[in-house]
């Protein structure tokens, strides 16, 4: 799942959001890039509404 | 800034939040404070602070410290550090000196019995080196504990500092005194310890006094230092004081609101009074004055500003009302960016290494390799291990020097009060340890090289007038007005000065008054071609008319100090290379330039011209020392390698700067100069002669040889040497 997160600009929003995500059930891998303003996220079972709301918890919307 | 009374109506407290690398992090602290029900929080990436608005429903019923608390909880928890900010950087420098004190105290009260037990033989009773032993201890391990701390911390980047060599020293002295009490004839009851030089008798000597009299010296040395340090962010704060908390916004409707500087946004009106700071950088859309703008440019003289005239933040308004739009708020702001500019600045000097750990990083490693040879040759010849320990260990302990503790302290100790009997506060003594020579002297034009404010120079009146006539009624009219120019009139008239009537000031044009029934009008000079050529570019020249017929014309300048022309002759013979940097206009700089014979000038510059300034010529590999006073100066100040500050100067420079001259003159920036290389010379000469003394005896104690007495001697005479060569500081001139 590829999400888009325009407000992470440095290595420390990269920590934040992979730190929030990696903590949810079913969640095997989370790839920042920050270039390209995206969030990968892998594994199985996987609920976007619960990613957003990590995503939010770290301090940034999805866009 | 600090918390403001807790009271029913809520509270708001600036917390500084630390670790923020971009503006994201700043949304992303917000949203999580934000979360917490009651509390309303605003941070400020530029300033790394955090603005909190306590809901006066929470805090009644928690109370404010345990709100602070939860907040902080909240910050760190996200992931950054946060501490109150009203008394942050004192409580830490505080701890830090609290437990310094501590530790010397400890070492200075068990250290002196011991150095006396083991020095004068006649005390010596029975049993009296398990008495030291016992003294000795917590010196060598509870007070040293700083010492073995940062030895670790060094170990594990593979480095050696001054810490190592205290900390080895300490502990090789120690040990072997432990091992040499509890399993040799030394800890017999009734052994006395022979002072004699040859040592011989075969029972192993104890180093305790050297152990506790090496921390007490170094402890006391670094105590000093301490409570000297400068405390960062004082500049920041000063600047930061300038900002407006509260504005008057106008709707648009026409209401007029008193909101919080918070609550403005791009695009709203505000009111500016005369009086008044600018609440923040806008546009003017109604209304003519003249805005003291000395912030940015360091001028001290107001300029005109009229509708579609940009101005800044925490300019002062002087005579006229103003309705400003906003064009940047909060971190947008000039002033939010020379804050910002003022702590990068700051920050990003980086920490010199101290001179006394560079010697260190080589000798360590010399005197534990002499050590390990010393015991290796001892083994291999004589066989014996209690020899060749007890000659490995004697290395490493003359190794460390007490005197190395006395060395730079003593110096800036000494360099600090005579400078301060000059007239010349070191703030941060440190800075004339990391100075290196310095040959690049950055002088700002208003304040610094000249008096920073308005003279008449002279006085031209038309054909039949009178000197003194003209400006007697050009004071009656100016005398009610604080603007720079009417100061300088009123000041050069001769008293009494009849009053005017019916006083009007026509904000950036001039004033006008009646005066013996005449209309007087005293304004900025027209361009009509009648007003003659005063030779030299930097004066401001004021026409007097009455009832439209021009009586003559008043000329100011910002006349050059006394002292400037003699203190760059001065700069110049002790090797600095003088450059003029000033935020006025290229003809005036220019002007004074040439009467001072400085080459390399710059005109017209901003603050962050001054910075770019002064990195420019570090980056050509000189050694860069300024000197300003203004607000505008305080990022060159900050990034200079020293900075210099004009006793008469802003609190922001002042601030930002690392020397601080009381004399007003130019002179006193070449005393200061000439007395850190003094300083530096002197701590150079200080660690020579700290390590040379113990240096020495090394072969001694390479040999054999070394007995406390030797020890004792080369520390006492290196310490003697070293506090008496700073005290030679006293008589500089």
């Amino acid at each position: 799942m590829v999400l888009s997160v325009p407000g992470m600009t440095c290595g420390h929003c990269e920590a934040a959001v992979t730190t929030e995500v990696s903590t949810l059930d079913g969640v095997s891998a989370v790839l920042v890039d920050l270039d390209a303003k995206t969030v990968t996220v892998t594994g199985t079972s996987l609920d976007r509404e619960r990613i957003v709301a990590a995503i939010d918890e770290a301090g940034f919307d999805v866009g | 800034m600090s918390a403001e009374p807790a009271t029913l109506d809520g509270a708001a407290v600036d917390l500084s939040v630390t670790g923020m690398t971009c503006a994201a992090c700043a949304t992303r602290i917000e949203r999580h404070l934000n979360r917490s029900e009651g509390i309303t929080a605003s941070v400020n990436y530029a300033t790394e602070r955090a603005r909190i608005t306590i809901d006066p429903t929470l805090l009644r019923e928690h109370g404010l410290d345990s709100v602070i608390d939860d907040c902080v909880a909240t910050v760190i928890g996200v992931g950054y550090g946060a501490s109150r900010s009203d008394h942050d950087d004192t409580t830490h420098s505080d701890r830090r000196l609290t437990d310094l004190r501590g530790r010397l105290v400890v070492a200075a009260v068990l250290g002196t019995p011991v150095l006396a037990l083991s020095m004068i033989s006649p005390l010596q009773f029975d049993g009296w080196q398990w008495v030291t032993l016992a003294l000795a201890l917590p010196v060598s391990t509870w007070s040293a504990w700083p010492f073995h701390n940062a030895m670790w911390r060094n170990l594990r980047h593979g480095q050696a500092t001054m810490d190592t060599l205290v900390s080895v020293g300490v502990s090789a002295a120690t040990l072997w005194s432990l091992w040499a009490l509890l399993a040799t004839d030394a800890g017999d009851i009734g052994m006395t310890m022979s002072m004699s030089l040859d040592g011989g008798d075969g029972t192993p000597h104890i180093y305790l006094e050297v152990a506790s009299t090496v921390v007490a010296f170094i402890l006391g040395g670094r105590y000093f230092e301490a409570r000297a340090k400068r405390r960062a962010g004082e500049a920041l704060r000063a600047l930061l004081d300038l900002g407006v908390d509260q504005v008057t916004r106008r709707e648009a409707d026409g209401r007029l609101v008193e909101v919080d500087i918070a609550d403005l946004g791009v695009g709203d009106e505000f009111l500016v009074r005369p009086g008044d700071r600018v609440a923040t950088d806008g546009e003017v859309v109604e209304g003519t004055s003249e805005i003291d703008m000395s912030l940015l440019t360091g001028e001290s003289l107001p300029v005109p500003v009229t509708v579609s005239d940009r101005v800044m933040g925490a300019a002062v308004n002087t005579t006229g009302l103003l309705v400003v739009r906003a064009t940047a708020v909060g971190a947008a702001t000039q002033l939010a960016q020379m804050a910002r500019m003022v702590n990068e600045a700051q920050s990003g000097k980086a920490p010199v290494q101290r001179l006394a750990d560079r010697v260190s990083a080589v000798f360590v490693p010399i005197v534990i390799a002499l050590a390990s040879v010393t015991i290796i040759a001892w083994m291999l010849i004589d066989g014996s291990v209690e020899k060749s320990f007890s000659a490995g260990v004697a290395v490493l302990i003359i190794a460390c020097p007490c005197a190395l503790g006395l060395a730079t302290p003593t110096a800036l100790l000494v360099g600090t009060g005579r400078g301060a009997r000059l007239g010349i506060l070191i703030r941060g003594p440190e800075v004339l340890e990391a100075t290196r020579r310095v040959d690049t002297l950055v002088l700002d034009k208003t304040g610094t090289v000249t008096t920073g404010m308005m003279a008449v120079v002279e006085v031209r009146v038309s054909p039949g007038g009178d000197r003194d006539r003209l400006l007697s009624v050009a004071a009656s009219v100016e005398s009610g007005s604080t603007h720079p120019i009417a100061r300088a009139i009123t000041a050069a008239t001769p008293e009494p000065i009849a009053g005017a009537t019916e006083v009007i000031e026509h904000p950036g044009v001039g004033v006008e008054g009646t005066v013996d029934g005449r209309r007087i009008l005293v304004g900025r000079a027209r361009d009509t071609g009648v007003s003659p050529s005063w030779g030299r570019a930097d004066v401001t020249v004021v026409e007097v008319s009455a009832d439209g017929v021009v009586l003559g014309w008043i000329a100011l300048a910002d006349e050059l100090k006394d002292s400037s022309l003699s203190a760059v002759t001065a700069a110049r013979a002790a090797g600095l290379e003088p450059v003029l940097a000033s935020g006025d206009r290229a003809e005036v700089v220019d002007e004074v330039a040439d009467r001072l014979g400085i080459e390399r000038r710059l005109a017209g510059v901003m603050p962050a011209d001054k910075l770019t300034l002064v990195r420019d010529l570090s980056a050509e590999g000189r050694v860069v020392a300024m000197v300003g006073d203004g607000v505008n100066d305080a990022a060159a100040l900050a990034a200079a390698d020293l900075g210099l500050a004009m006793g008469s100067g802003t609190d922001v420079a002042i601030a930002a700067a690392d020397i601080t001259l009381v004399r007003d003159d130019l002179g006193a920036v070449v005393d200061a100069i000439r007395l850190s290389r003094r300083t530096l010379r002197t701590i150079r000469v200080n660690l020579f002669w700290a390590f040379g003394y113990n240096v020495a005896a090394i072969p001694l104690a390479m040999t054999g040889q070394l007995s406390p007495l030797v020890a004792g001697a080369a520390m006492g005479l290196s310490s003697v040497f070293v506090v008496s060569n700073s005290l030679r500081l006293r008589r500089f001139r």
